[in-house]
């Protein structure tokens, strides 16, 4: 059981006291009457074959509050998307399928870039974009919530509590981001740890008080990849494409609404996903190239904000974030140590300094080119440029379910 | 016994001569249909070059003909659907031309016929796409005037209004393309009739109030009434 100490500017619910499933579900099947939650689900084919997916599908086979699923199939061919429709079936709930690989997903995009609307490379944002867009040109639910399909450790709580904090009518969240703790044998989650919030305090310590800082550093788990929105919020909303997509939409709820209006939720006492390589002597993979972009990133947000980065600035953030990273690696050590859990300091420094390189790669590119990736533009201007595109992401789906 | 050899070699001997006074019409017609497809593609290519550049499918996805398209399970560029569709009418009109090149009175007919037949087709066309537009915009000026003035059934309306233009167009191509006249005059009529009859029993009977208070309101309303703010959302 945790604290209940409130972290940051934004609220934070706690797992408190004795779970109980059955209470959030009625609760949340009431609230659906009001305010209808669509899940959607990124997901590869390779996920359906692995360990996660079998045990997610069964879980939501219980689900009886969600209005709609919908699922964005990537890395798919057409018999694979039929097997994922019969592994489905099972499920109560309305579910539709995004074949992202098929010819009319692919025409959809075409159309999008034909406009000049760029939606970047395929992948987790892309696909999670897209599905919101069709959540939204259906107009059948309130509310959208999405995680990830890798989550060995999944259970449906995860997801009743994850959707309770927007779907509830009384409490007045347009955004809630889960959080939990990495924890096996050993702590997992080395690019939160290590990086983002070592990095964010120290670009504090540089550049003094901050919103956007002290609403990054409220979060507990910001790279988490589950989170729950309102569809409005999903429609005004601009996402990174790249691997900066969880920072970079939290930089997005925080210019767009009131730090009040965001919580964050604890979901699951353990959590367990594929791991990533560290790949330090490659930029353009693994861990490295996820945190270049999530440096990036940052670093755009607090440009787009007034904040100067100079060559000086760069060089004393590289070695106030080294300090940082090393004396909380010691606050981990000694956490791991009476928690009983392995704790491996080499590999923990070894991955502070490949995280040290990444970041002067970040700087590097952030100062040959300040506008860097761009974001997937949102859906309102969107259907400003090309007003059918909704009843197209609609009759693409619905012609490919047949 | 020479007789008998004539008559089996004289029909022969006229239908060889029958052939070759036919193979120049059949090479002519082979040379035409070569030269018609090879246009036909090169047509298709400039045009679809020249679509891009202009970029008609930009242009075609915000007035709504990509919509119109997906509808029909056609999921290509515009571009590429029009330059299909201007190759297959050039080869079409290709091959008319080379059955004619034959000189068979019953194609001559045919080709006649069609060639006669096009100018309806290109009318048939022209309403179609011009109708569609017309009704895209009268429905959306209605959408907007009805959601201005307060009115609740705005889209319901502006839907109806598209409906019912999109069915009066649809009589007109038909109607130019001279399939059953007769039936499509009369179903229109009758259907268009019957919505006028419907309508003004809905209002006369069933409204009645709502018309009289609605008169009484316009005639009551004072013209030196302060100004409002007319400013109001969709």
């Amino acid at each position: 059981m945790s604290d209940f100490y409130q972290t940051g500017i934004i609220t934070t619910l706690h797992q408190l006291g004795k779970p109980s499933l059955e209470r959030l579900e009625a609760d949340l099947l009431r609230f659906s009457k009001v305010k209808p939650v669509a899940l959607v689900l990124p997901a590869l084919y390779s996920e359906f074959e692995g360990p996660a997916m079998p045990v997610i599908l069964q879980e939501l086979t219980k689900v009886k509050y969600l209005n709609e699923i919908v699922l964005t199939l990537d890395q798919a061919s057409k018999e694979q998307l039929l097997r994922v429709r019969e592994l489905m079936a099972p499920i109560p709930t309305e579910v539709r399928i995004i074949h992202n690989n098929g010819k009319r997903i692919t025409e959809v995009y075409e159309t999008l870039a034909r406009n000049g609307l760029d939606v970047g490379q395929p992948g987790k944002g892309r696909s999670a974009w897209l599905a919101y867009g069709y959540v939204l040109a259906r107009r059948r639910s309130a509310v959208i919530a999405l995680h990830d399909c890798d989550i060995v450790t999944y259970n449906r709580e995860l997801l009743a509590r994850l959707c309770y904090p927007v779907a509830c009518p009384t409490m007045d969240y347009v955004f809630c981001k889960g959080y939990y703790s990495r924890i096996s044998n050993k702590m997992n989650g080395r690019v939160t740890r290590l990086l983002v919030t070592p990095l964010v305090r120290s670009l504090q310590q540089l550049v003094g008080h901050h919103e956007f800082l002290m609403f990054l550093d409220s979060f507990r788990y910001p790279l988490a990849g589950e989170f729950c929105m309102t569809s409005d919020l999903a429609r005004v909303n601009r996402i990174p494409w790249d691997w900066g997509l969880e920072v970079g939409s939290l930089a997005e709820v925080h210019r767009n609404y009131s730090p009040q209006r965001v919580c964050q939720v604890d979901i699951a006492a353990t959590y367990e996903h594929k791991h990533q390589a560290l790949s330090s002597d490659d930029a353009g993979k693994g861990l490295m190239k996820m945190v270049v972009d999530i440096c990036k990133s940052i670093f755009r947000t607090l440009g787009s904000e007034g904040v100067v980065f100079s060559d000086g600035l760069f060089h004393s953030l590289l070695v106030t974030y080294l300090r940082q990273a090393e004396d909380t690696l010691l606050k981990y050590e000694a956490d791991a140590t009476i928690n009983g859990l392995d704790f491996d300091r080499h590999e923990e420094a070894k991955a502070v300094e490949t995280f040290t390189k990444a970041i002067a790669l970040a700087a590097q590119a952030f100062t040959d080119n300040p506008m860097g990736t761009p974001l997937i533009p949102n859906w309102n201007r969107v259907t400003s440029a090309i007003p059918d595109i909704f009843e197209m992401l609609k009759m693409a789906v619905e012609e490919d379910s047949k | 016994m020479e007789d008998f050899f004539n008559l089996i070699l004289e029909p022969l001997k006229e239908l060889f001569l029958k052939f070759k006074a036919f193979v120049p019409n059949l090479l002519a017609m082979l040379v035409i249909l070569l030269v018609g497809i090879i246009f036909a593609r090169i047509v298709k290519l400039v045009l679809v070059k020249f679509l891009t550049a202009i970029k008609f499918d930009s242009w075609s996805d915000r007035m709504g003909f990509t919509k119109l398209m997906r509808k029909g399970d056609l999921w290509a560029k515009p571009s590429a659907i029009l330059g299909e569709i201007v190759f297959w009418l050039l080869i079409i009109v290709t091959l008319m031309t080379g059955l004619n090149a034959l000189q068979i009175p019953a194609v001559n007919n045919l080709a006649s016929e069609f060639f006669s037949y096009m100018p309806r087709i290109f009318s048939a066309a022209i309403i179609l796409i011009v109708g569609y537009l017309l009704s895209g915009f009268i429905s959306r000026t209605v959408l907007i005037t009805a959601a201005n003035s307060g009115f609740h059934y705005a889209k319901l309306l502006a839907k109806a209004v598209n409906t019912l233009l999109m069915v009066l167009i649809l009589a007109m191509v038909m109607e130019q393309l001279q399939i059953a006249p007769s039936i499509v005059l009369a179903a229109f009529s009758i259907i268009f009739g019957g919505i006028v009859i419907a309508l003004s029993i809905a209002f006369g009977v069933g409204g009645i109030d709502a018309a009289r208070r609605m008169i009484e309101k316009e005639a009551s309303a004072k013209p030196d009434e302060e100004p409002k703010d007319e400013i109001e959302h969709i």
